[in-house]
């Protein structure tokens, strides 16, 4: 067994000079144009709906649209917060207005829609386009954030990953709002709130290991100690 | 008793209490004796320790192995009085420190020479002992720990714990002899003298006690069958 003199000294003989973390705002607002970019590439490689115009001019959609987008911002700035140790848990509360907002709008435009249209609204050809967008948007938003993030392992993985999640969450159903037509009602329940969902549930169930693996993975040797504890 | 003077430099502007999980922890679970942990310092060496910690720590950044290692040396005290509020066993005290020094070295590049380092140090320490005491209970929950008591196998010979019982028995049996059996028996198996020693030191003859000895081993084992067994 190391003692404690010992491991300092392995410590102190593996201690190379660090290049100290920006603030966070400057790292969410990173992450965030990482964000912006890969919508960009993707709404260029699907192109945007075809009814765009109309649904712009629909205030339920640009409501739905600003709300997903503000939940995904301060998710971000959220995570990137509660990742240092010092950062009060409080910032977990940043998203949730946004996120009130943007899941009453769907809700209730469900609600409307589903007396309207009835159970018809399914469709399925839409489907596998739309998962294929849906795996394009979060995985490599997840990844980026996993990377970016993973000095939080040993810390809180889990409110992290949670924030993490709900960000990842809140921009991959805009992409699928701007360059799906899901206008049927349980589609937009299924894509939108379902994805949400079950990002938000993967990433807290799966985000402890895999923030453990990204710290192992990405540490630099030189600053990984022989003797773990 | 960990309670030492508490370190108003150290605690920074987020207050003594620094975190809210630091509350939800609830150290009673270990040991319901233990106040709240709570930010406070086992060895105060000047007011401005805590900005010397920080300075120490940006040093530390920049490359400066002595000033990492006089950092890390000087609050480890600090961490083993937090470890020590949750934590009954030296040992798991001494991993809990260990833990907690790790992981300020993986994570020292996220460390703000702007901020108050106390906080800092102290929000660490919180979350490694908590994943700490959490793995605990949730092995405490499915493992038995073994004691000497438990190590019982089916070859009598290691049941070394029963020899303390069976030496007691003896010394009761030794006692119960008539004299001269008694002292034979003291002389040439406890004492391990030889035939000529006892002669020499009883005053009887070899083949005397050689008779004594015999009859002395025949009542032991009379006395020590218990009833009902063949001898």
């Amino acid at each position: 067994m190391t003692t404690t003199p010992d491991l300092i000294e392995t410590l102190v003989a593996s201690a190379t000079p660090v290049r100290r973390l920006r603030p966070p705002l400057v790292r969410a607002g990173l992450w965030l144009l990482f964000a912006a970019f890969l919508l960009g590439l993707i709404g260029i490689a699907l192109g945007l709906r075809s009814d765009i115009f109309e649904c712009v001019r629909q205030p339920r959609f640009v409501v739905a649209m600003l709300g997903a987008l503000a939940t995904g911002i301060l998710a971000a700035l959220a995570s990137f917060r509660v990742s240092l140790p010092d950062g009060s848990r409080r910032w977990l509360l940043l998203p949730l207005p946004a996120l009130a907002l943007w899941v009453s709008t769907i809700g209730y435009g469900c609600l409307t829609d589903w007396i309207s249209i009835g159970p018809q609204g399914v469709r399925s050809g839409e489907a596998v386009r739309c998962f294929a967008t849906l795996l394009l948007t979060s995985v490599p938003l997840w990844i980026a954030l996993l990377v970016m993030l993973r000095h939080a392992a040993r810390l809180r993985p889990t409110e992290v990953s949670l924030m993490g999640g709900l960000a990842v969450a809140a921009f991959t159903s805009c992409a699928l709002s701007l360059f799906h037509d899901l206008d049927a009602s349980v589609m937009i329940l299924i894509w939108n709130l379902g994805s949400a969902a079950a990002l938000a549930a993967f990433s807290v169930v799966f985000g402890r290991p895999m923030f453990a693996w990204a710290a192992a993975r990405l540490t630099p040797p030189q600053d990984r100690p022989a003797s773990a504890p | 008793m960990y309670v030492t003077p508490v370190r108003h430099d150290l605690v920074g502007r987020r207050g003594i209490t620094a975190e809210p999980e630091t509350r939800s922890m609830s150290p009673s679970r270990q040991n319901p004796s233990t106040p709240p942990l709570t930010l406070v310092a086992s060895s105060a060496t000047g007011r401005n320790a805590g900005s010397d910690w920080s300075k120490l720590m940006a040093r530390a950044q920049d490359g400066d192995r002595e000033a990492y290692r006089e950092l890390l040396e000087r609050m480890t005290p600090y961490l083993r009085s937090l470890a020590g509020r949750c934590f009954r066993q030296p040992a798991d005290v001494e991993d809990a420190v260990q833990d907690v020094l790790l992981t300020v070295h993986l994570v020292r590049h996220a460390y703000d020479p702007a901020r108050p380092f106390g906080p800092w140090l102290a929000a660490i320490a919180n979350r490694r002992i908590i994943d700490r005491l959490r793995r605990d209970t949730r092995r405490r929950t499915r493992e038995v720990a073994l004691s000497t008591d438990h190590e019982t196998f089916a070859d009598s010979a290691t049941n070394l714990h029963k020899d303390a019982v069976d030496e007691a028995a003896l010394g009761q049996a030794i006692e119960r002899l008539p004299p001269d059996q008694r002292q034979t028996i003291t002389m040439l198996k406890l004492n391990e003298m030889s035939l000529k020693e006892a002669a020499a030191a009883s005053g009887r003859s070899i083949p005397a006690l050689k008779v004594a000895t015999h009859r002395a081993i025949k009542s032991l084992r009379r006395l020590l069958t218990p009833r009902g067994d063949p001898p």
